[in-house]
């Protein structure tokens, strides 16, 4: 087998090359030779076209492959398709339709494909039996991560992944229909064109660009139309089904919108009409460049008018591949002679070819594939006499060809009536597995049900698509609709084989090849039943045989076979693998769909973000939101920007946006007495007009969330939560109104997105709001005596409809002011304004942590951690000893969270007032030098403090509150001490006078 | 076929009402203020001039309603449901309304969605609350020729929507299905 520009491309011929426009040639390029194709090829018929068998090399031994299949069935002809960020990996060459200018890759090969430095592994295979990793990776047990491993994981796999981010847009879309028919063949045709014809909502989901499944290739029609009222997608895959008939559709768009689509389906019904996938016969050496399978090389033929080769063998066990020898004779694409295991081959098409003077070998196996020296083409098969049963052949004969059309017989395509629980069962008749119950509304129709016969299976499509859709529309049945008798098929039968014998020891070079995509043999599979793996599903991990991409698409009732003969079980007493999703592989762009770069995360934004963003703000996250960290300008870097912020707070005033803070109304009858149940503390007795601060536990009595709440009226109240709580805090208070307290009249609302709300904090705080409110519409007093703290009104202040209240989080006098949303802008810069004589400074929330951390004031997440009690932080004030029952009450009588030795708030002082502890170092007991050391506790807030000029720290401490004075040490990274004082976390102005004023 | 027209309205005020339908008199108080049904058929909503009420869920409603009045109007409604288990809060600045103008306004909305409004019962008038691109997120069907939707959302995530739906009303990645004209 010599000849290189030999042509494979029959010239135009009556019924020959039907899905190609000669007319529109295409050029293309596979591992950087120039090739050609035509319109409506597949890279794998343009391959062929061009003389090209070796396509890809196998996964462990590194064999050449060549193109097996015409479909989704491919388990050889993986390639990679497109050029650097756009590079799609592991893609069937069968699917991939032919495009001008596109770039395409062999797989799996080093250097280069025709010369592969792994197919050593190849010749040292009888060194790698089947378990071979798990047999020679065990030990010593270091080896496996730092050699065993890096070399397995460079010398496996397929393709490589794209250089950089995907520039394509994919998208997602949700839909629902009635009937849902997955595969456009005349069976799902005929099923959702009778479903659709009784009213119903019916998708078609076809993986191939056009109609007709592969009825063309069985002398049915080729001529398929979408029926009426259906919505048809081709090029669109089922990938998936889940519970309740869910079920995942890939489209491949074309044009110059989205890459990809996916379709998430809801379907009432779904009839699974996917067709059947030809299974191979194991012979020696069966995986060689120009063995394929008998539809697939009659398919190029009259699809692409590609011929297989100029000599063919078709090697059966049934009549349907008969018709590729025919299809070849009548075309005159070369010589062909057909190896039949049947004794007595009979019926209409082996009637035929004898006619047509094909020559038929009946009682025959192929048992050998002669090749070239590297394997990359074939110059003949062997061929012997053959009975069932035979386990070595003894005499053989060689024929000259130059390809192998194989048919094992139909595997009905099952996988998607298995992805989510639908059984089997063995038909003695096909031998092979075909749908038997599903639990979800779910059809099997023609041949993938089995029914191979063309008038059977329409007739049963037909009764499906009417029965799914009465079904769906909840209607009674007409009564005319009866289900078809089958007719009895006018073929021979189908004789069953699954291994030929071979007159050589058959692992030695000469492989059957079971699962060609995992390069599992009939020894792999019979070596893992004499090693005891006597469980199919164990066989299956032990071998890696149906497991990856392909799921077994060939070789599962191939291996199921072998497995049977190896053990004397019949087929049904062996079980049968578990088929997963997806049905073919999927690229992450498809899973992501459009939620990528900037639509990645739906990042909340608070009225006033685009000033941030205008004004140098670094942000940080706090739930979703984005919140303004600190406001950088000329120059000052972050730590110079915050002391700046924190200083303008404590000396002028400052001004923060505290829009994100978790703010719910609560109105009732009985909202006082819901309240006091939520917080440790009561709020019942709160006056109108006042706010108080509340400690928010969970049944543990441990510390959730925090926050001030104002009492609008007598049974109305405003509760403000922390930011990330917002959410939380609404669902817990809805679940225990709900779910416990039905009886409480009680009616929440969220209402944070409709308040911008800010911090007007620092001595000159009261002047701000006063030179605001001269500047319009304003009937809120602000002055100390008439609004004290701790209390709120609403009102108007210089034309704005505003909320106030007097509370702070930073020790200084500070009011927050809340307006509607939408003027939240405007105010903003109206306080911007008003305060610019006073050097008002937006702050932000690494001045507003600083701040706090200087008065001593905790933060749900730094201070608390899910495990910290009111009394661990020093608020046991807080917890009301009055109040019948709040929630965490019973589980803060606990003795343990009462007990000594728990660890409690207190302030640090580092030796060096320079130095920082880093949030989260340790103290530990006693300092060693190598090993474990005992932690009695650790740093909570950490923060360099421009008020007080040095670095102060909160930590939770082993009875820290009674180990004042004492000083602590902090071993940190590279063997480094850190000393520091216990003291008391309130590190200014303790009396609380600057707020007070 | 024209083009999909996204525009955020910004002239809405919305009321969040909560309340028990099944309290005597309580509906006939919202009526007095409203000069309007509250609408109890799930999914549902019920207009009368520039003013609309959507159905949330069984005790909860959205009145759309002109900005420059909300404020009064809550007002008012808070006083005459004072003497019920009721809560009117003026909610008119919390979300951002996206219109969505043109034959496919519906398949745009799915492509973010996790309910398809396509389904024949999807008519003017329907309300859905559901999941839009990982957010809480509610359509109102406000005509089915032209075909046009509004979708509510909260305001902090309003940037993001807008994006999202003009990633998915792109020219190119139109879908008008089951043959809508």
């Amino acid at each position: 087998m010599t000849r290189t520009a030999a042509p494979y491309r029959l010239p135009h011929a009556a019924g020959l090359g039907r899905l190609i426009d000669r007319d529109r040639p295409l050029g293309f390029t596979f591992d950087g030779q120039r090739l050609s194709g035509y319109a409506g090829d597949t890279l794998a018929s343009a391959l062929l076209a061009n003389g090209r068998r070796l396509v890809g090399r196998s996964f462990k031994y590194h064999r050449p492959r060549g193109i097996v299949g015409l479909g989704t069935e491919e388990m050889n002809a993986l390639v990679g398709v497109g050029l650097g960020a756009d590079h799609e990996p592991n893609l069937q060459a069968t699917r991939v339709e032919l495009r001008d200018g596109l770039v395409a890759v062999s797989q799996n090969r080093w250097p280069s494909l025709s010369f592969d430095i792994g197919q050593i592994n190849d010749v040292f295979s009888r060194f790698i039996p089947g378990g071979f990793y798990y047999k020679t990776f065990k030990w010593p047990k270091s080896f496996w991560h730092h050699l065993y491993e890096p070399l397995i994981r460079r010398a496996a796999g397929l393709g490589r992944a794209p250089s950089g981010r995907d520039s394509s847009a994919y998208e997602q879309i949700r839909v629902d229909c009635d009937v849902l028919v997955v595969g456009g063949g005349p069976s799902g045709l005929a099923a959702a064109q009778a479903a659709a014809a009784s009213g119903a909502r019916v998708m078609l989901a076809e993986d191939q660009p056009s109609l007709g499944g592969v009825a063309d290739l069985y002398d049915a029609s080729d001529e398929f139309r979408a029926p009426p009222d259906v919505m048809v997608l081709t090029r669109t895959t089922a990938l998936a089904h889940f519970h309740h008939n869910y079920l995942l559709l890939a489209e491949r768009c074309l044009g110059e919108g989205p890459r990809q689509r996916l379709w998430k389906v809801r379907a009432k019904e779904v009839i699974v009409a996917t067709g059947a996938i030809e299974r191979p016969i194991a012979f020696a050496n069966n995986d060689r460049p120009g063995v394929m399978m008998a539809e697939a090389a009659r398919g190029y033929l009259a699809r692409f008018a590609v011929a297989p080769g100029e000599r063919g063998v078709v090697f059966t066990n049934n009549d349907e591949a008969y018709r590729t020898a025919l299809l070849v004779r009548r075309t005159g694409a070369g010589e062909v002679t057909v190896v039949d295991i049947r004794k007595h081959p009979e019926g209409a098409l082996v009637e035929e070819a004898r006619r047509a003077g094909i020559p038929i070998l009946a009682g025959t196996v192929v048992s050998q594939v002669e090749s070239t020296a590297a394997g990359q083409a074939i110059e003949a098969v062997r061929i012997a006499a053959f009975r069932p049963g035979m386990s070595r052949l003894l005499r053989e004969s060689r024929l000259p060809c130059d390809y192998v059309a194989v048919s094992g017989g139909y595997n009905p395509a099952v996988h998607l009536w298995c992805h989510n629980g639908g059984k089997l069962r063995y038909d003695m008749a096909i031998h092979a597995y075909r749908p038997d119950r599903h639990r979800d509304r779910m059809w099997a129709v023609g041949a993938a049900n089995g029914t191979f016969d063309l008038e059977a299976a329409l007739a049963e499509s037909r009764f499906a698509g009417e029965q799914a859709a009465a079904r769906a529309l909840a209607r009674s049945m007409a009564s005319d609709m009866v289900a078809p008798q089958l007719k009895p098929r006018r073929q021979g039968a189908i004789e069953p084989i699954w291994f030929a014998p071979a007159s050589r020891h058959y692992n030695d070079g000469h492989k059957h090849f079971v699962d060609f995509q995992n390069d599992v043999t009939v020894a792999d599979l019979e070596l893992a039943q004499r090693e005891g793996y006597s469980s199919v599903e164990h066989t299956k991990r032990y071998t890696t045989w149906g497991m990856a991409s392909d799921q077994g698409k060939t070789s599962s009732v191939l291996g199921l076979g072998i497995l049977s003969e190896a053990t004397g079980r019949p087929i049904p007493e062996i079980g049968v693998t578990t088929f997963r999703p997806p049905f073919t592989p999927l690229t992450f762009g498809t899973v992501a769909g459009a939620q990528k770069g900037p639509l990645f995360l739906a990042v909340r934004q608070t009225p006033v973000h685009d000033w941030h963003v205008a004004n140098g703000a670094t942000f940080e996250p706090v739930g979703h939101w984005r919140r303004a960290y600190c406001y950088p300008s000329g120059g000052e870097d972050k730590a110079a920007a915050i002391a700046r912020e924190i200083l303008s707070v404590r000396r002028a005033v400052g001004l923060l946006d505290a829009s994100t803070l978790g703010k719910i109304e609560i109105r009732g009858r009985d909202a006082g007495t819901f309240l006091d149940r939520i917080y440790t503390n009561s709020f019942s007795t709160l006056k109108v007009g006042r706010c108080r601060y509340g400690l928010m536990l969970n049944e543990l009595g441990f510390i959730i969330d925090d926050g001030v709440t104002a009492r609008l009226a007598d049974d109305h109240f405003l509760m403000h939560t922390t930011s990330g709580g917002a959410d939380r805090i609404a669902a817990w208070l809805e679940e225990w109104l709900q779910t416990e307290w039905p009886d409480l009249q009680v009616l929440i609302t969220p209402v944070t997105e409709q308040w911008a709300q800010f911090a007007v904090a620092g001595p000159k705080a009261r002047t701000v709001l006063e030179a605001l409110a001269a500047t319009g519409e304003s009937d809120v007093d602000v002055t100390a005596g008439s609004f004290p703290f701790m209390s709120w009104r609403a009102g108007r202040l210089g034309g704005f409809r505003v909320r106030i209240f007097r509370i702070s989080f930073s020790g200084e006098l500070s009011f927050e002011i809340a307006t509607p949303a939408r003027d939240g802008l405007r105010l903003w810069e109206a306080l911007m304004t008003a305060g610019a004589p006073l050097g008002i400074t937006a702050y932000g929330t690494e001045a507003l942590h600083v701040l706090r951390a200087e008065k001593g004031y905790i933060v749900v997440g730094d201070e608390t951690d899910g495990t910290v009690t009111p009394r661990d932080v020093g608020l046991d004030g807080l917890v009301s000893k009055t109040k019948r029952d709040f929630i965490g009450r019973r589980s803060l009588e606990q003795s343990f969270l009462r007990a000594e030795g728990r660890k409690e708030l207190v302030g640090l002082l580092t030796e060096d007032p320079r130095e920082v502890l880093p949030d989260g170092a340790h103290a530990v007991r006693e300092v060693k030098a190598n090993g474990p050391m005992a932690t009695i506790g650790h740093v909570t807030s950490s923060y360099m403090s421009p008020t007080l000029e040095r670095s102060i720290a909160m930590a939770l401490i082993e009875n820290g509150r009674s180990r004042m004075g004492e000083t602590l040490t902090f071993p940190l990274e590279g063997g480094r001490l850190v000393k520091a004082t216990i003291v008391s976390p309130v590190f200014y102005d303790p009396q609380g006078e600057r707020q007070n004023v | 076929m024209s083009e999909i027209v996204i525009e955020e309205s910004t002239d809405r005020g919305m009321i969040d009402l909560k309340g028990d339908p099944a309290e005597p008199g309580f509906l006939d108080a919202v009526k007095a203020v409203l000069e309007l049904d509250l609408p109890l058929v799930p999914r549902s909503s019920l207009s009368s001039g520039d003013t609309t009420v959507l159905w949330l869920s069984t005790d909860q409603w959205l009145i759309v309603l002109p900005y420059a009045g909300s404020e009064q109007v809550t007002e008012r409604l808070q006083a005459a449901v004072a003497p019920f288990h009721a809560l009117a809060v003026d909610l008119s600045d919390a979300r951002s309304i996206f219109r969505i103008r043109g034959i496919g306004a519906r398949e745009v909305v799915m492509k973010g969605a996790s309910v398809d409004l396509t389904h024949t019962d999807c008519i003017a008038g329907t309300v859905r609350r559901f999941n839009f691109a990982d957010l809480a997120t509610m359509v109102h069907v406000v005509s089915d020729r032209p075909e046009t939707l509004d979708l509510y959302v909260f305001r902090s995530v309003g940037n993001y929507v807008r994006q999202f739906l003009d990633t998915a009303a792109r020219p190119d990645a139109r879908l008008v299905l089951w043959g809508r004209q």
